[in-house]
């Protein structure tokens, strides 16, 4: 009854490698779902790095990020570095309830002037990252509120400016020079910048015309997904009914088209199996693509994640909350109750059963 | 925070050229292409002086001024209004958080629009990025450097850095200068100090620093017997005549000799040492000529000129030696050999240029550099499109 996420592990372990050495002063990301792999592997998977990376005199991993402050206690006891909290400060919620035992670990992203004024006084050896807002309008000072600290950024800790880039659209280099101008214009006491989202050469550029500074590529999807060779997901087929034309079956009493199989398959929307999350594609096939999965849903079967025979399947219904039913017409192949089959999904939206990692 | 409810507003209106010039004698510097004297010399531009007002105790203080040069567009009444290397104001007063360079900005669009401009260029003198001679030098031989931004500066400035973030979020839009010589004036000069520790240099110390090659060249020269006199304007002729030799050997387009006949005729008066040409003479014949200029503690070498015969006296030397002694002996604080591109390239043709100056053992400065306003849209895209094309 398992949706499983099978890891080629020595594979995945070189990706990984490879990534921190190309990535100088790597910051790895671990949040939500973990991608997939869950918090508490990756955690261990960063002291892992950071300590290949020490015995090789690299900063890999020596700092870990996550999304909340919420997921600091299911890193906390896995790995013994820092942990930048990449969600903003701020007065309220899980940030004020940081166990006092890890404050000296946890590395604040402040992003509005006031919230630092607070939190300096609630802690006052906090350390920080000021954010600086981008293009994407999300957190972050402009360089007039980060002037405007004036001297503030003396106390406590500061780590370095934080900047959230958008996806690639084109170089960023232009919008990292103007916000790193901002930084020094504001005379900040640091010379670290916190990076997301550059390209492999934009990285180097910005190395080399700003040698002078200390480079923190947080990185996520590409450290823990970059290498999808290495990962494969699999369900197992629960149950295989025949049906002829006109039988009914499932929740909402289908009639079957035509002849063939209804199988019942592990995985369902407790697992993100069914749930569209965005796919990173936007282009115009792309949209054409998810608009004519509609049209199928208006009419019948949808096309499901799930391939048997090296074809996707079609759902005949909706997906349960842990197991799905497809409809395999006559003349295919039929798998027998127990078989692996694979199946496609957004790692960053599936909960699996289980994770394996050879 | 504090401060900024207590700043008073600034106005600002023309001036006269002699009140212009009267605030330019109370700064420690400006450029020379502020001065109100500059104005005439660009004859086939309109000029205009203004002054920035703030109200003091005393009734009103003059506490900015700008030489605007109006550049007409063909056929139309519409002008770009440039402010080359200026205005003149209390620039370091930036690395104040609370001071607004809109404050400022905003009087002199609003006045400019009046006058018809459709929009405006202006060139801060400010420092962003510093870079001493030793790192040129190693620049230059290691083959993975190309150009400046290459290599980490000794410095970057807070005050400069302030003025471009402010320049951008008041919609201020760069002339990028790829290399450094495109557009308008240079962003990127050299710079010899003659201070150190907040007190003059002696000129034993400005030729410590230099390399070996510079002194022995003007030990050289000296024992040669070159001697470097201060011409009249009748000596400008001749200047002008080796000055057209050098551009044909150097492959650069001179300027005509009346041009720098009104250079004369309208700085000279000004100041003393406001324009001054020198004159290096080796047994009669003129081996080198140059043109210093200098406003307050700034002491520039704006042009010059050498023989292609007799290079082995170091006239080129012994003239820029005289120029830095006379600098010091009038007080300056930097002697400012002008444009570099910023290659660090060997192989580039230019790197000559910065090597000749890095032998000074001064620094590589990087400004702001200069920053355009469109005011009427339609017309500055209009106005791009026709530099472009020129």
């Amino acid at each position: 009854m398992t949706l499983t996420l099978h890891v080629d592990g020595p594979r995945w372990r070189d990706h990984l490698v490879a990534v921190a050495e190309r990535t100088p002063g790597m910051v790895p990301v671990a949040k939500g779902n973990g991608y997939g792999f869950g918090l508490p592997r990756l955690a261990r998977r960063t002291q892992w790095l950071a300590d290949r990376g020490a015995a090789a005199g690299h900063t890999w991993g020596d700092v870990l990020a996550v999304g909340t402050y919420d997921e600091i206690g299911e890193v906390a006891s896995r790995y013994d570095g820092s942990i930048l909290v990449l969600t903003p400060w701020r007065p309220f919620g899980a940030a004020l309830d940081v166990d006092p035992a890890l404050a000296h670990r946890v590395i604040h992203t402040v992003s509005r002037a006031e919230d630092l004024a607070t939190l300096l006084e609630r802690q006052p050896d906090a350390r920080y990252v000021l954010e600086l807002v981008t293009s994407m309008l999300r957190h972050g000072m402009t360089g007039r509120e980060l002037r405007g600290l004036g001297g503030l950024t003396a106390r406590g800790t500061l780590e370095g400016v934080a900047m959230h880039l958008p996806l690639a659209q084109g170089s960023h280099l232009s919008q990292v020079q103007r916000l790193v101008t901002d930084a020094i214009a504001a005379d900040l006491p640091t010379r670290t910048l916190w990076v997301s989202h550059l390209t492999r050469s934009e990285l180097d550029r910005l190395r080399t015309s700003y040698s002078d500074f200390t480079i923190r590529p947080r990185i996520g999807t590409d450290l823990w997904l970059g290498d999808r060779g290495a990962l494969k997901v699999t369900a197992q087929v629960l149950d295989v009914h025949a049906v002829e034309r006109g039988d009914v079956f499932g929740y909402r009493s289908r009639t079957a088209p035509k002849s063939g199989h209804v199988l019942v398959v592990s995985g369902g929307t407790a697992h993100g199996i069914g749930l569209e999350a965005p796919s990173g594609d936007q282009s115009l096939k792309a949209r054409a693509a998810t608009l004519a999965r509609g049209g199928l849903d208006a009419v019948g079967f949808v096309r499901s994640p799930y391939s048997i025979g090296g074809k996707q399947r079609l759902f005949a219904e909706p997906p349960h909350m842990q197991a799905s039913m497809l409809f395999l017409p006559h003349g295919s192949q039929v798998p027998q109750v127990g078989d692996e089959i694979d199946v496609r999904v957004r790692f960053t939206a599936t909960a699996f059963d289980r994770v394996e990692v050879s | 925070m504090s401060s900024r409810q207590l700043v008073q507003p600034l106005t600002l209106r023309p001036v006269t050229a002699a009140d212009h010039l009267a605030f330019i004698r109370t700064q420690p510097s400006a450029s020379f292409l502020q001065v109100p004297a500059w104005g005439p010399v660009k004859s086939e531009w309109q000029h205009e002086s203004l002054g920035w007002f703030r109200p003091g105790a005393d009734g009103e203080e003059m506490v900015g001024a700008a030489l605007v040069l109006y550049r007409q567009l063909p056929k139309v009444k519409r002008y770009l209004a440039y402010l080359p290397e200026g205005p003149v104001l209390d620039w370091a007063s930036f690395t104040d958080p609370d001071a607004r360079l809109a404050d400022w900005l905003e009087p002199l669009r609003d006045y400019l629009k009046t006058k018809g401009a459709f929009g405006i260029r202006i060139g801060p003198p400010v420092v962003t990025r510093r870079w001493s001679a030793a790192q040129i030098k190693e620049g230059v031989s290691d083959p993975a450097v190309r150009r400046l931004d290459d290599i980490a500066p000794l410095e970057r400035t807070p005050t400069g850095a302030a003025v471009v973030s402010q320049l951008h979020e008041l919609g201020w839009q760069p002339q990028a200068a790829e290399g450094g010589f495109a557009a308008g004036q240079p962003q990127y000069n050299f710079h010899v100090p003659l201070t150190v520790d907040g007190r003059a240099k002696t000129e034993d110390e400005v030729l410590k620093s230099m390399n070996q090659l510079w002194r022995r060249n003007i030990k050289k020269a000296a024992k040669e017997g070159v001697e470097v006199t201060r011409g009249t304007r009748d000596d400008l002729a001749a200047f002008h005549a080796l000055y057209v030799h050098t551009a044909e050997r150097d492959h650069f387009t001179p300027r005509p000799l009346a041009y720098f006949e009104k250079m004369w005729d309208s700085l000279t008066p000004e100041e003393d040492d406001r324009f001054v040409l020198h004159l290096a003479r080796h047994e009669g014949d003129l081996v080198a000529a140059t043109i210093s200029i200098r406003v307050g503690q700034h002491s520039w070498y704006s042009y010059g000129a050498s023989s292609t015969e007799k290079r082995e006296v170091r006239g080129s030397n012994a003239v820029q030696w005289e120029m830095i002694r006379s600098a010091l002996a009038a007080g300056a604080a930097v002697y400012d050999m002008r444009g570099i591109t910023d290659t660090l390239d060997a192989d580039d043709p230019h790197v000559g240029l910065i090597q000749f100056k890095v032998g000074t053992g001064g620094e590589a400065v990087e400004y702001v550099g200069e920053w355009d306003l469109p005011i009427n849209r339609a017309i500055y895209a209009a106005f791009q499109l026709y530099m472009k094309r020129r």
